[in-house]
C-alpha cells in the first residue's frame, strides 16, 4: 500500500490486481485466460525484490502529507491525442466528459470555416453548424468590449481583456497578449479579431476576478484543434479553467456564457440544438458571434 | 471468487465477500462501499487505497474489479448495461440489486471494448 494516490485520469480504465501496462486490450483477456499471469507474477516479484534492495533506506517522507489532508496528487499528463472522429462531413461533434467533477461538453466543428458576425446570426441558416456568442458588450453604451475586427474592419480598440481570438485566412488563433500583432494582421488580410477573458495560456491556468458560478463557455485550442467547451453545471471561472487545463487545452479564452447566452450547433444527423433555453431577452446591435459555416 | 475483502482502520473493520461487492465510489477522502444487498457504507480511505487493498488481498481475482476513472471501482460481474452515448452504467444482479451510475464517455468506451473482448475470448 505504498502507492496510495496512484494517478488515474477520468478517462482511464484499469484492471485491478495487474500491472498498469496491461490495460484494456484483447491481449489482456487472452493472457487472463491462458495463465500468463503466473509469469507476470514472477516478474513483478523480481522487480519487487530489486526495488527493496535498491530503495534508499532513509528516504524522506513527503512533508506535504498530513494526517487530515493527503499530499497533493501529482497528475502526469497523458499523450495529447486529437479529439473526435475523422470525417468529410460538415457538422459539429459533441463529446461529453467529466474532468475533476466538472461536466464538460465539447463542440468540435468539422469541415467548416470560422468567422465572426455582428448581430444574431440567421437561426434558419442551415450552413451554420456552430454559433456561440463571442465578445461581450458594455452595459452602459452597448459598445463591443475590447478590440474587435470584422472582415478586416476594426470596430473597437479596447484592451480591457487580455485574451484574444484571431481568424485570419480561416485559421483560428487563441492566445493571451496585451498587444497582439494579429489585430493588425486581421485588418490587413480581411480577417476577424475579438478579445475576451483569458482562461488558459500555454497550458497554464489564468486567474480571473469573477468568483460567481454559472454556466461557462470557452473557445479552446488543443493539439491543433479548435473547439468550444461548455460546462453543463454552474462553475466558477477557476474550476472551469482548471478542467480545461486538465483536459490538455493549450490556450483558451472565455466566450459569453451564462444561461442566457445564445448559440446552437448542428449534429451529424442535421439536428439543431441550442446551448441554452431560448429565453426571451433583448437583442443588441453589437451582439456578436463566432460561427462556423 | 470466494475470497473476502477486509477494510480495516482504527477501531472499525469492514469484511465483504468479494463476489458480493458491487462497486465503490469516491467521496473526497472517503469511499462509499456498496454491496449486493444494496447497503452502503462509508470508509475513511481514498479510492486509490481501496484499489490497492483489492489488488493485495485478491491477487489474480482482483482482475474482476475495474477502476473507472477517478470516481469508481466496479465488479465486472454486475455490469448489466453500458450506454456510452448517455454516459450510463447500470450495475445489477438482475434480482434485487440495481444501481445506475455515470462515467465519462471515454472510460465507458474502454469498458465496453474490454467486455466485448472477454466474450470473444471465452
Amino acid at each position: 500500500m505504498t502507492d496510495k494516490n496512484r494517478d488515474i485520469r477520468d478517462d482511464e480504465f484499469r484492471v485491478i490486481g495487474r500491472s498498469p501496462q496491461h490495460e484494456t486490450s484483447t491481449e489482456d483477456v487472452r493472457r487472463r485466460n491462458t495463465g500468463v499471469s503466473i509469469i507476470s507474477a514472477i516478474i513483478v516479484l523480481a522487480i519487487g525484490i530489486l526495488a527493496i534492495v535498491m530503495w534508499p533506506k532513509d528516504a524522506p517522507e513527503d512533508p506535504n502529507d498530513g494526517v487530515f489532508e493527503n499530499a497533493p496528487e501529482v497528475v502526469t499528463p497523458g499523450a495529447i491525442v486529437r479529439l473526435g472522429v475523422e470525417t468529410d462531413a460538415s457538422f459539429t461533434e459533441k463529446l461529453d466528459t467529466v474532468i475533476n467533477d466538472v461536466h464538460l461538453s465539447l463542440y468540435i466543428p468539422h469541415n467548416a470555416k470560422p468567422e465572426l458576425t455582428l448581430g444574431v446570426p440567421d437561426r434558419n441558416d442551415k450552413n451554420i453548424i456552430l454559433a456561440a456568442q463571442a465578445a461581450d458588450i458594455r452595459r452602459d453604451n452597448q459598445k463591443i468590449l475590447g478590440a474587435f475586427v470584422l472582415k478586416g474592419e476594426p470596430l473597437a480598440w479596447g484592451l480591457s481583456k487580455k485574451g484574444f481570438c484571431a481568424i485570419i485566412e480561416d485559421k483560428v488563433t487563441v492566445g493571451v497578449s496585451e498587444n497582439s500583432p494579429l489585430f493588425e494582421e486581421a485588418t490587413e488580410k480581411g480577417g476577424y479579431f475579438f478579445r475576451q477573458y483569458p482562461l488558459v495560456d500555454n497550458g497554464v491556468l489564468v486567474e480571473n476576478e469573477q468568483k460567481n458560478k454559472t454556466m461557462r463557455k470557452a473557445l479552446c485550442s488543443r493539439a491543433g484543434q479548435i473547439f468550444v467547451a461548455v460546462s453543463e453545471t454552474d462553475e466558477s471561472m477557476h474550476d472551469f479553467a482548471q478542467a480545461l487545463v486538465d483536459l490538455g487545452v493549450e490556450n483558451a479564452i472565455y466566450l459569453v456564457g451564462s444561461h442566457s447566452s445564445f448559440g446552437w450547433y448542428i449534429d451529424s444527423a442535421g439536428e439543431k440544438t441550442l446551448f441554452a433555453p431560448d429565453v426571451h431577452r433583448g437583442t443588441y446591435r453589437n451582439e456578436n458571434y463566432i460561427v462556423w459555416r | 471468487m470466494n475470497k473476502v475483502i477486509v477494510i480495516s482502520k482504527g477501531t472499525e473493520l469492514l469484511r465483504i465477500p468479494a463476489h458480493r461487492l458491487v462497486y465503490i465510489s469516491a467521496d473526497g477522502n472517503y469511499s462509499e462501499v456498496v454491496t449486493q444487498d444494496n447497503r452502503k457504507r462509508i470508509v475513511s480511505y481514498q479510492l486509490g487505497q481501496i484499489e490497492d487493498m483489492i489488488g493485495d488481498q485478491l491477487g489474480d481475482d482482483g482482475s474482476n474489479f475495474i477502476r473507472l476513472g477517478r470516481g469508481l471501482i466496479i465488479n465486472l460481474d454486475f455490469v448489466y448495461w453500458v450506454d456510452v452515448a448517455k454516459q450510463a452504467l447500470i450495475l445489477s444482479d438482475c434480482a434485487g440489486c440495481y444501481h445506475e451510475l455515470t462515467a465519462s464517455r471515454e472510460v465507458l468506451i474502454k469498458l465496453k471494448a474490454y467486455l466485448d473482448a472477454i466474450v470473444r475470448n471465452d
